[in-house]
C-alpha cells in the first residue's frame, strides 16, 4: 500500500533476481518462510481456527436457514449498521482528509507535534473516551444547552439515545485511522508535481483533483477500511451512547452470544457481516481503481 | 427518604463501584472470544485445575460473584479469615463470576464429562442453579458437616427445582424495584405500571434481562411471574415491545442505566437494588421503591460442582456463614437479603431498617419461575426481538 508510485520495471527485476533460486543456499530459501512461522501461526491458531469453528457453529440445528432467520429477524439493525458505519465513514474523510492535507503541507516543524495530537486521544481508553462523550452530550449538559438555546433543539428533546450521538462519537473514535494513513500517501508526494502542473497552466484545483487526490487514494482507501470496518462491528458507542433505537450488529451478538440457543444464528450473523464487508470493500477498491495504485 | 444505611458501609462500598452487573458487561466483551476456543479453554481450565483446588483437607476454592463479601476482598474479609482460624481451612476466594451465561461457556462442558473445575464450591443464579442439579454437574450437600443448613430461611427452603435444599443453598438474595427521582416525576411512586406511564414517554429504561423486566410487567398486569404461564409471559413481552414500539423507553439496557439514572436523563429505571443502594450515596434523591403490586427476587445459589477436591470443606464453610451470629455482618457489609433465619438480630439498627437488606413483609417479593429451557427461549426469543430488533 506504501510504494504507491514504485515503477512497475523495479519489481520485475527485483522477483527476477529473486527467482535465481539455485545460486543461493538452502537455508536461505527457508528464511522467508522463517520470517512469516510466528505471524502465519499466530494466525492460524487464533484466527483461521475460530473462524472455521465459528463457520461450523454457524451451521448447527437450523443448518442454512440460520443465514435465512438472521436475516430476516434483523434487517432492520443491518440496514441501520451500514448506514451508521457509512455517514461515520464519510464524516472521518470529510474531517480527516482536510486535517491530514494540512499537517502534510502547511504542517512544517509543527508536523510531529500535530500528529501526536492526532494520536493524543488513544492515550485514553476507548471506553473512558466515549463514556466522557455521556457528560457532554446529557439532558442537562452543555451540548444540549446550547442546542436548545439556539433553538435546533426543542425542550423535550434529547441528543443521548439518538442517532446522531453514535455516529459522531463513531467518527470521532475512528478519526485518526483515517488522519493518519491520508497523512502517509500525503506526505510523499512530491510536491514538484504540482508546480509542473503550475507551469502548464493547471488551475490549483484542477492539480489538486489530477494529482494530489490520485496519489493520495491509497491513504484513502486504507484509511476508510481502518474505519469502516470496525465502525461496522461496533457496539460500544451503541451500548454507551445510543438507545434501543440505535441498536447495532455488534449489540445483538454482545449482548446474546451467552445465550446457548442464540448461538448458531449469531455466528451466522457474525458471517453475514464479514460478507457484506468484503464484497463491499472488492466493490470499493474496484471503484477506486486501487489494483493499480496499491 | 432518609439514608437508612450506616455511612460507614456506603464509604465502603463507595471503594468498589464496580457492581456485580457491571462485571458482567464486562465479561460480555470477553465472551466471544471465549465462546470461540473451546480447546484453548480446556487448556485454560486444566490450567486452573493445576494452581487452584489443588489443596488437601485445609485449603477449598470459591468462584463467587464480586461483591458477595466484605470489601470484596478476601484478604481482608472477616468471615474467611475468622472461618480459616477456628477450622484452619483457607478459603482461595475469586470474585470471578461475571454472568450465568459467560459461567456456562467457560465450564459447563468440562463438568458434563464429569471432570472438576478445579472449584469446591460456585454460586448461580436459581434458573441455571436448576439446570445444573437437573444435568447432575454439582454433589449433594452433606448435612451432618452442614447442620446449619436449616437455618435458610422458609420462603427459600423447598424450591421446585431442588425440595428440601439438598444440593444448594442461597448465598445471595437481591431485589429487583423501581429507582426513580421524585422532583422529575412529580412525587411518589408506588405503581409498577408507572413504567408504561406515557407521561414519563422517553424517560424510562428497562432491564435487558428478561427474567426481571418481563417479570415486573406482568405484576402489572395481575399475573404472577413466580408461576406465570407461557402465555401470560408472552403477554408481557408485547406490552413491553407495544410501549418500546411508542417510544415509552429511553434505553432497554444492562449495567449502564445506572449511568442515565445518576445523571438525572432517565427519570424511572428497573433497577436492583445493590445499585440504587450505591447510588444513593452520591444521589441523596433517588428513591427506591418496591411497587404495590410488588418486585422481583432473584436468588445466587451455592453448589459444590462435580469434582470438586474437598466438598467436606466447602460444607464447613456454608455452615460457618449459616451461622445467624456470622450472617448477620457479613450481610449488612454486602447490602444483599441474608437467607439465614436469624442473621437480623446480629445487625446494627440501620442495617436492620435497611429496605435492601431487610425488606418489609409488603410488598412481596417473587421469584421468576424456573421454566423449561424450551419455554425460557421462546420468551426470550421474543424478549429480545421485542427490545432489541
Amino acid at each position: 500500500m506504501t510504494t504507491a508510485a514504485a515503477p512497475s520495471r523495479f519489481r520485475r527485476t527485483h522477483r527476477e533476481s529473486g527467482t535465481d533460486d539455485t545460486s543461493v543456499p538452502a537455508r536461505r530459501r527457508f528464511t522467508p518462510w522463517l520470517l512469516i512461522a510466528p505471524g502465519g501461526l499466530w494466525l492460524l491458531v487464533f484466527f483461521i481456527i475460530p473462524l472455521v469453528s465459528l463457520g461450523v457453529l454457524s451451521l448447527e440445528d437450523g443448518g442454512i436457514s440460520n443465514y435465512s432467520n438472521v436475516i430476516s429477524d434483523n434487517a432492520t439493525v443491518i440496514i441501520r449498521t451500514f448506514i451508521y458505519a457509512t455517514i461515520a465513514t464519510i464524516a472521518a474523510i470529510a474531517i480527516g482528509y482536510p486535517l491530514a492535507y494540512v499537517i502534510a503541507t502547511k504542517g512544517g516543524k509543527y508536523k510531529n507535534l500535530l500528529l501526536a495530537l492526532v494520536v493524543l486521544p488513544f492515550f485514553v481508553t476507548y471506553l473512558v473516551r466515549t463514556l466522557s462523550w455521556k457528560i457532554l452530550l446529557f439532558d442537562g449538559g452543555p451540548v444540549v444547552g446550547v442546542l436548545q438555546s439556539i433553538g435546533i433543539l426543542n425542550e423535550n428533546q434529547s441528543v443521548l439515545g439518538s442517532p446522531f450521538a453514535v455516529i459522531a462519537a463513531l467518527t470521532y473514535n475512528f478519526l485518526p485511522f483515517m488522519v493518519l494513513p491520508i497523512y502517509v500517501s500525503l506526505e510523499k508526494i512530491d510536491w514538484r508535481l504540482i508546480d509542473a502542473a503550475a507551469d502548464l497552466y493547471s488551475s490549483p484545483a484542477r492539480a489538486f483533483r489530477k494529482i494530489t487526490f490520485r496519489l493520495s487514494l491509497p491513504g484513502l482507501f486504507a484509511g476508510t477500511l481502518l474505519t469502516f470496518i470496525p465502525a461496522a462491528g461496533d457496539f460500544v458507542n451503541s451500548e454507551l451512547l445510543g438507545s434501543d433505537r440505535t441498536v447495532m450488529i455488534g449489540n445483538i451478538i454482545e449482548k446474546n452470544f451467552g445465550k446457548e440457543f442464540f448461538r448458531p444464528e449469531l455466528s451466522a450473523l457474525s458471517f453475514m457481516l464479514m460478507a457484506i464487508i468484503l464484497v463491499g470493500v472488492i466493490f470499493y477498491a474496484r471503484i477506486l481503481g486501487t489494483e493499480e495504485i496499491v | 427518604m432518609t439514608n437508612p444505611i450506616d455511612p460507614k458501609i456506603l464509604e465502603a462500598m463507595d471503594q468498589h463501584r464496580t457492581t456485580r452487573r457491571r462485571f458482567l458487561g464486562m465479561g460480555g466483551l470477553a465472551l466471544g472470544g471465549l465462546a470461540l476456543g473451546p480447546t484453548l479453554l480446556a487448556a485454560c481450565s486444566s490450567d486452573s485445575n493445576s494452581s487452584g483446588g489443588g489443596g488437601g483437607s485445609n485449603s477449598i476454592t470459591m468462584l463467587n460473584w464480586p461483591l458477595y463479601i466484605e470489601g470484596d476482598d478476601p484478604s481482608t474479609s472477616a468471615t474467611l479469615k475468622n472461618f480459616a482460624a477456628s477450622t484452619g481451612i483457607k478459603v482461595d476466594y475469586r470474585n470471578s463470576i461475571d454472568g450465568n451465561e459467560s459461567f456456562n461457556t467457560k465450564y459447563q462442558a468440562t463438568l458434563e464429562k464429569g471432570n472438576g473445575i478445579g472449584a469446591d464450591l460456585i454460586v448461580l443464579t436459581s434458573w441455571n442453579a436448576a439446570a445444573y442439579i437437573g444435568a447432575n454437574l454439582v454433589q449433594p450437600l452433606d448435612s451432618a458437616v452442614f447442620p446449619n443448613k436449616k437455618n435458610v430461611i422458609s420462603r427459600l427452603a423447598n424450591p421446585s427445582w431442588d425440595p428440601g435444599r439438598t444440593k444448594s443453598i442461597p448465598w445471595a438474595v437481591g431485589q429487583t424495584g423501581i429507582a426513580y427521582w421524585p422532583d422529575k416525576v412529580g412525587g411518589k411512586i408506588t405503581d409498577v405500571n408507572a413504567l408504561f406511564n406515557p407521561q414519563f414517554k422517553g424517560k424510562v429504561t428497562i432491564l435487558d434481562e428478561m427474567r426481571d423486566t418481563v417479570g415486573l410487567t406482568m405484576l402489572g398486569m395481575g399475573t404472577n411471574p413466580a408461576t406465570g404461564t407461557t402465555t401470560q409471559m408472552l403477554a408481557a413481552v408485547d406490552k413491553i415491545e407495544k410501549a418500546r414500539d411508542a417510544g415509552q423507553f429511553k434505553k432497554v439496557t444492562g449495567n449502564s442505566y445506572t449511568e442515565d439514572l445518576a445523571l438525572g436523563d432517565t427519570w424511572i429505571a428497573v433497577a436492583w437494588s445493590g445499585d440504587v443502594a450505591q447510588l444513593q450515596a452520591d444521589n441523596p434523591g433517588l428513591e427506591w421503591v418496591i411497587p404495590s403490586q410488588g418486585g422481583m427476587l432473584w436468588v445466587d445459589n451455592a453448589m459444590i460442582p462435580v469434582g470438586a477436591k474437598n466438598p467436606e470443606g466447602a460444607n464447613k464453610l456454608l455452615n460457618y456463614v449459616y451461622d445467624p451470629a456470622v450472617a448477620g455482618p457479613l450481610y449488612e457489609s454486602i447490602l444483599y437479603i441474608p437467607p439465614v433465619t436469624g442473621a437480623e438480630q446480629y445487625m446494627t439498627p440501620a442495617a436492620q431498617a435497611s429496605p435492601f437488606i431487610v425488606p418489609p413483609a409488603t410488598p412481596p417479593l417473587y421469584e421468576f419461575d424456573v421454566i423449561s429451557p424450551d419455554v425460557a427461549e421462546e420468551v426470550e426469543r421474543a424478549f429480545v426481538a421485542a427490545t432489541e430488533q
